[in-house]
């Protein structure tokens, strides 16, 4: 049986009384919005996307996104359909206590067999932490700058040391994965600020490997 | 028990336990075969693997030692400490590791075992690529046209006439390591001027990888095709081709994906074919399975590449179009039986439908390939008719880096190429893999590509169509509507005109049934609770 959504967008769940989903909607304040983009800085050409909330609409940067439907089979497998294409989603949160004490929820996506780890934060609080960090982590000049594992592996070698410094493109540290080298050069100079791993030590994707200043 | 029923097993075979000198997928494979069939079996792990699945489905198991490789899976003497402290009688090697090393061959022998698998004389012979060449031409088969003796690199006198000969050839042309494959010691070279120092740069990789720096020259076959030949072969010297794969589509000579029977290929190009690879089977006095790969060029004519003597990663195709259970033929054949007759009549019949395989890797698709080990979170693979699915892998299980990262192989199996195709496309929806990525995205894209269907193959087809980091921007996009998406209370309508949010109200409030794609219902998510926490 259709249930009225009071000439709104957003989500309607049939079988939920009107009034709770109301109430669910009223708990929101009128400018609350959920800020979604891709973890560790990896892919900076992705654009984060904006939930308004209260709206139910999405927004990339400022412009409304239109033509997307997800239905949901249960609370971790969907099917998008964005102009008309279908895609298949799998969603896996991916909690962490330190995470959600900064306000951050992070999930993992696999879209179409494309893995994601997505993070979620309120946009006010977005716009709080890059000011704070001086912009996105990479582009930022000046703030320093955390350098993170985009591959999960072995150190193999370190090349710096606290107080050193380096200029854009020195080479940093040596990541062995699956028999292939990986070697991290700094995106621009400055003074090692701390170094976070050495040889031997095994990180996993998006842990910190060294501060730059 | 298993194997009171077949009256193969009823003849009390030679050996009776068979030790599985491999790991992961054909580790189960190998072992399935061995079940079946009545034998025990044994498996061997290193640390990472200690609670792999071949582990767990074998009679007995053994500890090889670290996970290293060398400290285990390529560790001869703990391998062969392992058959003799388990009676084992028979060893399996697997394909990788040691299945194409002749002292290892040798040395089961030596211990009393059967060796499942062509002699160490074949392995030897035919694992000299040179001498493979050499074999070929004189069984009358054409090769790939280029040297069939070691180049001289150690010779600076001999550099001039070296690149004479390599003008004959013709540029661009392939320098290549007599003693190994996958790409190791290997070097395009364009110019004649670069051809010295490729043939130093190969000789020293292949001397790292195979022990032996002797390379050779071979002319690019460009767009070639990569079809192969399954060989079997008994004591008595019969050998017979049990059909052909086409293995075009890979990277970096990295296969991705294969099938059988070959497309495009008239009825005496097949036969021909087939007749070459067992010309050269016979003549290498060829036992047990192996195969023979070819290269077809535009031209249509075929040249003689290389025999691998061992079970390959892609037998499945090949069994599913021909009815035959390769791994049980190599135990019968290593038994000391003749050619079955259902091989037999195999390799006469013409190929019943057609079947694909692609390879489920641990690698990103969008990075190059790029190895990504870590932690299974959620494993489903498809199932049911026309299906396939050779795998060890589980969820909360880790992809191990000391490894090759394949994770499971899916095969299609349908009347025909385009049926294939499609149960393919389906397949590849009902896989649902999280933790890591995979390569599954580059099979989707396969399976819609239209020149693919058309059966434009060729070697260079991944380089040419395939776009990784575009095609993963692409995908993080959309990969953030579904988060923002389910940031929200169930079903969600973001819709810019007042028709299209009609049209996505009446499809919520119909409870998720879409009239025209027949279906998708929507679980009831009354409960409401928030998976995100609001803000």
């Amino acid at each position: 049986m259709a249930q009225p959504l009071n000439g709104r967008t957003g989500s309607a769940a049939p079988g939920v009384a009107p009034t709770s989903l109301a109430a669910r909607r009223e708990s929101a304040t009128p400018t609350s919005a959920t800020r979604a983009s891709l973890a560790h800085g990896l892919l900076p050409q992705v654009e984060p996307i904006v939930v308004d909330r209260a709206a139910g609409r999405l927004r990339r940067d400022g412009a409304a996104l239109d033509g997307v439907v997800m239905w949901l089979a249960d609370a971790t497998r969907a099917r998008m359909t964005v102009g008309g294409i279908e895609h298949h989603v799998l969603l896996t949160p991916l909690p962490d206590p330190k995470r959600s004490a900064q306000g951050v929820t992070r999930v993992e996506i696999v879209l179409d067999g494309w893995r994601f780890e997505v993070d979620l934060e309120s946009e006010a609080h977005a716009r709080l932490r890059a000011r704070a960090t001086g912009g996105n982590g990479a582009a930022a000049k000046g703030g320093p700058l955390e350098l993170r594992a985009i591959i999960p592996g072995r150190v193999v070698s370190v090349d710096v040391a606290d107080g050193d410094t380096v200029e854009a493109g020195t080479r940093l540290l040596v990541i062995e994965a699956m028999k292939m080298q990986n070697e991290l050069r700094a995106p621009r100079g400055g003074t090692i600020g701390r170094v976070a791993v050495g040889p031997g030590d095994r990180v996993e994707l998006g842990d910190l490997l060294l501060v730059v200043e | 028990m298993t194997g009171q029923a077949d009256p193969v097993a009823m003849k009390t075979l030679p050996f009776q336990r068979v030790l599985i000198a491999n790991r992961g997928e054909i580790a189960v494979r190998i072992l399935r075969a061995c079940r079946d069939l009545g034998l025990e079996t044994v498996a061997v792990f290193s640390d990472a693997d200690a609670g792999a699945a071949h582990v767990r489905l074998a009679d007995q198991a053994v500890r090889l030692g670290a996970s290293s490789p060398a400290a285990s899976y390529l560790n001869m003497d703990a391998i062969l400490a392992a058959a003799s402290a388990t009676g084992a009688d028979a060893v399996h090697p697997g394909y990788g590791f040691l299945a194409e090393r002749a002292e290892f061959a040798r040395r089961v022998v030596a211990d009393g075992l059967v060796f499942i698998g062509p002699t160490a004389d074949a392995i030897e012979a035919l694992g000299d690529k040179l001498r493979a060449r050499r074999l070929a031409r004189d069984a009358g088969v054409p090769v790939v046209p280029g040297t069939l003796e070691p180049a001289a690199i150690e010779r600076p006198d001999e550099v001039a006439a070296l690149v004479e000969e390599a003008e004959t050839i013709g540029f661009p042309l392939l320098v290549k390591a007599a003693a190994g494959g996958g790409g190791r010691g290997m070097r395009r070279v364009e110019l004649p001027r670069d051809l010295p120092a490729a043939l130093v740069d190969g000789s020293h990789e292949a001397a790292g990888a195979f022990g032996d720096g002797r390379v050779y020259l071979e002319r690019e076959i460009v767009p070639a095709r990569h079809i192969e030949v399954q060989l079997l072969g008994d004591s008595a010297g019969r050998v017979i081709a049990l059909g052909e794969r086409d293995c075009s589509l890979q990277r970096r000579h990295q296969k991705l994906v294969e099938e059988a029977p070959a497309p495009g290929l008239g009825a005496g190009e097949r036969r021909a074919l087939h007749a070459m690879a067992v010309a050269i089977g016979e003549a290498a006095g060829l036992t047990n399975a192996a195969t023979a790969e070819f290269l077809r060029s535009p031209d249509g004519s075929f040249h003689f590449l290389e025999v691998n003597t061992r079970l390959q990663v892609e037998h499945g195709v090949t069994e599913l179009v021909t009815g035959v259970d390769i791994v049980r033929e190599q135990l019968l054949l290593a038994a000391g039986r003749a050619l079955s007759d259902e091989a037999i009549a195999g390799s006469r019949r013409a190929a019943d439908g057609h079947a694909i395989e692609v390879r489920i890797s641990a690698e990103d698709p969008g990075h190059d390939f790029a190895p990504t080990p870590g932690l299974i979170r959620r494993w489903a693979m498809p199932s049911g008719d026309g299906i396939r699915v050779d795998t060890a892998a589980a969820a909360g299980e880790r992809v191990p880096p000391e490894y090759d990262n394949l994770l499971a192989k899916l095969m299609v199996h349908a009347p025909n190429r385009a049926a294939a195709i499609d149960r393919l496309a389906r397949a590849l929806d009902e896989t649902g893999i999280a933790g890591i990525q995979t390569t599954v995205p580059f099979h989707r894209f396969v399976a819609g590509h239209a020149g693919f269907r058309a059966g434009d193959l060729s070697t260079g087809w991944v380089a040419e169509h395939w776009h990784g980091p575009a095609t993963a921007i692409e995908a993080g996009r959309l990969a953030l509507l579904a988060a923002g998406l389910a940031s929200l209370d169930g079903p969600t309508v973001a819709d810019a005109t007042a028709e299209d949010r009609q049209a996505g109200l009446d499809r919520v409030a119909a409870g998720g049934k879409l009239a025209s794609s027949g279906g998708w219902a929507r679980a009831a998510l009354e409960a409401g609770t928030d998976r995100w926490p609001s803000r």
